[in-house]
């Protein structure tokens, strides 16, 4: 019988305002503070603060034998900080139980490591130091934006000190081994890659409140039923927060299911555990090679929800071909600025894809339409790119060479 | 001699407007008061609007009532064969479209029906562009020719192919003589190559005419080559401009600002004027370019843009309202105009009184006007960006383009318009006399 691991994704982007043209040069803050203030608040009240409360009781009554895994981004920490410290409270006391790991990724949930490894690291550097600040932790595992992996990317997170890392347990790579297994990446020594189990977290994540599922409806013991005949070592549940009481709303009984589903798993006998505790209890006897970055997200679970039309690309492009400038300049909020509009929902909202994935895009969007998400967004690097511009006549500083290189994981993957 | 009494066609009128073509239709109306006695009548009015001068009459505004002694005097011509139009049709969309229905009635002829409520009650509804334009054409036209017969006039004239109908029974009806104008044509609108009964509409109206006055002499050789009208009765007159009241905006951003303006369809070459713009920027990064306006084709050249990564360079600012439009253009260094046929172009005419230069297409009729502006074909944006370049980097050539933009203003206005018109009406009263 698997143990199950349990990791949930906390993160709110900042979204910007309709940035049109008539602000580039004169309007220097880009972000919508009152929108993004509202949607954390709503997401804090539906979900936040009542699944903090749900975890919190079951560690409690669990006698700590309920243990769950948080990734929370460095965006949506400062969020919570600026609009709401009540919500910031009620994670910092969860994690004091000791019973929620927190887990490391970039501060801006973005993209960096497809373009450049400095910045990917400068970015989990600042967010293992507000972990530090905020929750007086050191992860010892890394989750990269949206489940983001390949070969590449493990090396990177074990030269970076890491001893595991989360990636989608994707079937074309499987290829039909199981994915409740620990697995190792080629050329590394120690690392060890977790992988998602795609049918089991889908259920929770999507299918629960299905009602033409077959399963339908899914009660906590069902659940804990198929965790007791899985194979492997190890199932891991792979999700995002607002899953719960957000993406699942409160009608459809998911407050209900994860008040029970701690206990009714403790009741099959199986252990509850955490990525941090797995890497050292499990051996990865098996390799997983993964040369193609894969995700989580879409049907596609590549790339394709970031990068998949021209204007994602040039805008993802663009932003990071300013990194040399912006770092030169030693303008730590401009920098600040400039990390934020790297975050990857920036280019998620621009994408054009149809279907089930493309109304989930839209679901999502601050905007009318991609179109619009990719004006505004270019309009702000428009007036980013002249502040810098002013900075560096200032300041006196040579105008930077342009160079297209990236060294990221597009081109040593 | 007797003032001349015009009864004047059109469709849009400002406030209610969609174009150039309401603005056009106004200017002309207020300096031809100053001559001639004017009644207009469109399909739509606000209300409570007077104008000096004239008298507008929107069909929105009619009673029943008021054509209650005419119902029955008259048999329809044009289109006594059309019972139906089909609905959905686009004056832009380049697909064909045919009357679909043609029904005879026994006898082959119809009377003139009855004008009810429910058939004035459709010109306060819906766009005047929307589903159901053919059959507003239609109706137009039936009532127009009613209005009439209750009308003492010596010519009439009638404004773009939703008039022309119109324009043409009243001729019929009255045996006065008919001025069409040509603001635009299927031709600027949908291409060389469309056909279909807005295409027909025009051909029929203008081979009815007794005098076409195009916009300009392009769209003068339109009508004589492509719609085959007799050269001897097309006269082109230049639009006016009404004068602006012109400020400048200090620009917020360093980099110089090259403007397009306008709809974003193809009639207007919104795709020449990113590959002008890559070309421009290839050598000259000190500039940004703005794309202002909607259409159709805004995502395509929102993605074509990104494509050729003018992002960041490369603005759209989707619709702006006129306020935000002289913002822009207070702001601008040149005015860029690739239109592909653009019968006059007035937006080149409103940017030059803001002395802003102008790099515009040979096809378009205000590069007969406008006679310092540089120039190129359409299709030769190597050459659009040489002048684009030229402009930015040359100082004399721009002042020189300016001053000469100033000179060719001064001579565009609608009085100047007015008394060519005038003079056509004279010639055809005359003619008829004789």
């Amino acid at each position: 019988m698997p143990d199950v691991c349990l990791y949930f994704q906390v993160h709110q982007p900042n979204r910007l305002i309709p940035y049109d043209f008539f602000r580039i040069g004169e309007h220097a803050f880009y972000e919508d503070d009152g929108l993004n203030g509202e949607v954390l608040s709503k997401v804090s009240e539906k979900c936040y603060l009542p699944a903090n409360a749900i975890f919190q009781k079951a560690i409690e009554d669990s006698k700590g034998r309920f243990r769950m895994a948080l990734s929370i981004s460095g965006t949506v920490i400062e969020q919570m900080a600026h609009h709401r410290p009540d919500v910031l409270k009620s994670f910092q006391d969860l994690v004091a139980t000791g019973n929620v790991e927190l887990l490391a990724e970039t501060y801006y949930h973005s993209l960096a490591i497809l373009h450049s490894k400095k910045e990917f690291e400068r970015q989990v550097d600042k967010h293992l130091e507000i972990l530090e600040d905020t929750f007086h932790v050191r992860p010892r595992v890394f989750r990269n934006t949206e489940l983001i992996y390949n070969n590449a990317i493990a090396a990177q997170a074990e030269t970076m000190g890491f001893d595991g890392i989360l990636a989608e347990g994707v079937p074309w790579v499987l290829n039909g081994q199981s994915p409740n297994h620990l697995y190792r990446a080629p050329h590394v020594s120690q690392l060890k890659t977790i992988l998602r189990n795609v049918g089991l977290s889908d259920d929770l994540g999507f299918r629960f409140s299905d009602k033409t599922w077959l399963e339908y409806p899914l009660t906590p013991e069902k659940f804990a039923g198929w965790l007791a005949k899985a194979p492997g070592d190890v199932v891991n549940l792979f999700l995002d927060y607002e899953t719960i009481g957000e993406h699942q709303w409160k009608d459809t009984g998911i407050f209900d299911f994860w008040s029970a589903l701690p206990e009714a798993v403790l009741d099959q006998d199986i252990k509850w555990v955490t990525p941090g505790e797995i890497v050292d209890i499990f051996r990865a006897s098996k390799e997983y090679d993964c040369h193609w970055p894969t995700s989580w997200a879409d049907a596609e679970r590549d790339l394709s929800a970031w990068t998949g039309n021209v204007m994602q690309q040039e805008a993802i492009a663009k932003i990071h071909r300013l990194e040399e400038e912006v770092l030169a300049a030693k303008d730590p909020d401009l920098a600040h600025v400039w990390a934020k509009m790297q975050t990857s929902d920036h280019f998620y909202w621009m994408s054009t894809k149809g279907g089930t994935d493309g109304s989930v895009h839209q679901y999502f969007s601050p905007y009318g339409s991609p179109y619009d998400a990719y004006i505004y967004f270019m309009n702000a690097l428009a007036d980013l790119q002249i502040r810098l511009k002013r900075l560096r006549e200032d300041k006196a500083i040579p105008e930077p060479v342009p160079h297209e290189e990236s060294d990221g994981i597009s081109s040593i993957g | 001699m007797n003032r001349l009494r015009v009864l004047k066609l059109g469709w849009e009128f400002p406030p209610l407007i969609n174009g150039g073509l309401g603005i056009a239709c106004l200017g002309l109306s207020q300096a031809l008061a100053k001559h001639v006695d004017l009644r207009v009548i469109v399909p739509r009015a606000a209300p409570d609007t007077q104008f000096e001068g004239f008298e507008l009459t929107g069909l929105n505004n009619l009673r029943v009532e008021e054509l209650q002694t005419v119902e029955g005097k008259y048999r329809y011509e044009s289109f006594a064969q059309i019972d139906r139009v089909p609905i959905h049709l686009d004056p832009y969309d380049i697909s064909e479209t045919t009357a679909e229905q043609i029904r005879m009635e026994p006898g082959g002829e119809i009377r003139f029906s009855q004008t009810t409520r429910n058939q004035l009650e459709q010109f306060k509804m819906g766009e005047l562009y929307g589903a159901d334009l053919g059959t507003k054409v239609v109706e137009f036209s039936k009532i127009a020719a009613k209005l009439a017969l209750l009308t003492e006039f010596n010519i009439v004239h009638a404004h773009d192919w939703m008039t022309f109908l119109a324009g043409v029974e009243v001729k019929k009806a009255t045996g006065k003589p008919l001025v069409l104008h040509v603001h635009a044509s299927q031709y600027d609108r949908a291409g060389a190559d469309a056909r279909g009964w807005i295409y027909d509409i025009e051909k029929y109206g203008m081979e009815e005419a007794d005098a076409v006055i195009p916009v300009s002499r392009y769209t003068g050789q339109i009508c004589s080559g492509h719609y085959g009208i007799d050269p001897a009765k097309v006269h082109p007159v230049h639009n006016g401009a009404e004068p602006v009241e012109v400020f400048s905006t200090r620009k917020k951003f360093p980099e110089k600002l090259v403007l397009f303006l306008g709809r974003l369809t193809a009639q207007k070459g919104p795709e020449f004027f990113l590959e002008i713009a890559q070309r421009v920027l290839d050598v000259n990064k000190n500039v940004r370019f703005v794309m202002a306006g909607t259409g159709e084709r805004l995502k395509p050249l929102i993605e074509s843009g990104a494509f050729r990564g003018l992002g960041g360079y490369f603005h759209f600012t989707g619709f702006l309202n006129k306020e935000k439009v002289n913002e822009l253009l207070s702001m601008t260094d040149i005015y860029c105009m690739p239109s592909v046929s653009e019968p006059f172009g007035l937006s080149a005419l409103e940017a030059a009184q803001f002395g802003i230069p102008a790099v515009i297409s040979k096809q378009s009729g205000v590069a007969e006007v406008l006679k310092g502006a540089l120039k190129a074909d359409f299709w030769d944006v190597e050459l659009m960006a040489k002048h684009i370049i030229d402009l930015l980097e040359d100082d004399e050539l721009r002042e020189r383009v300016v001053k000469q933009a100033a000179l060719d203003m001064a001579a565009s206005t609608w009085d100047a318009a007015a008394e060519k018109v005038v003079a056509i009406y004279e010639d055809l009263v005359h003619a008829s006399v004789r």
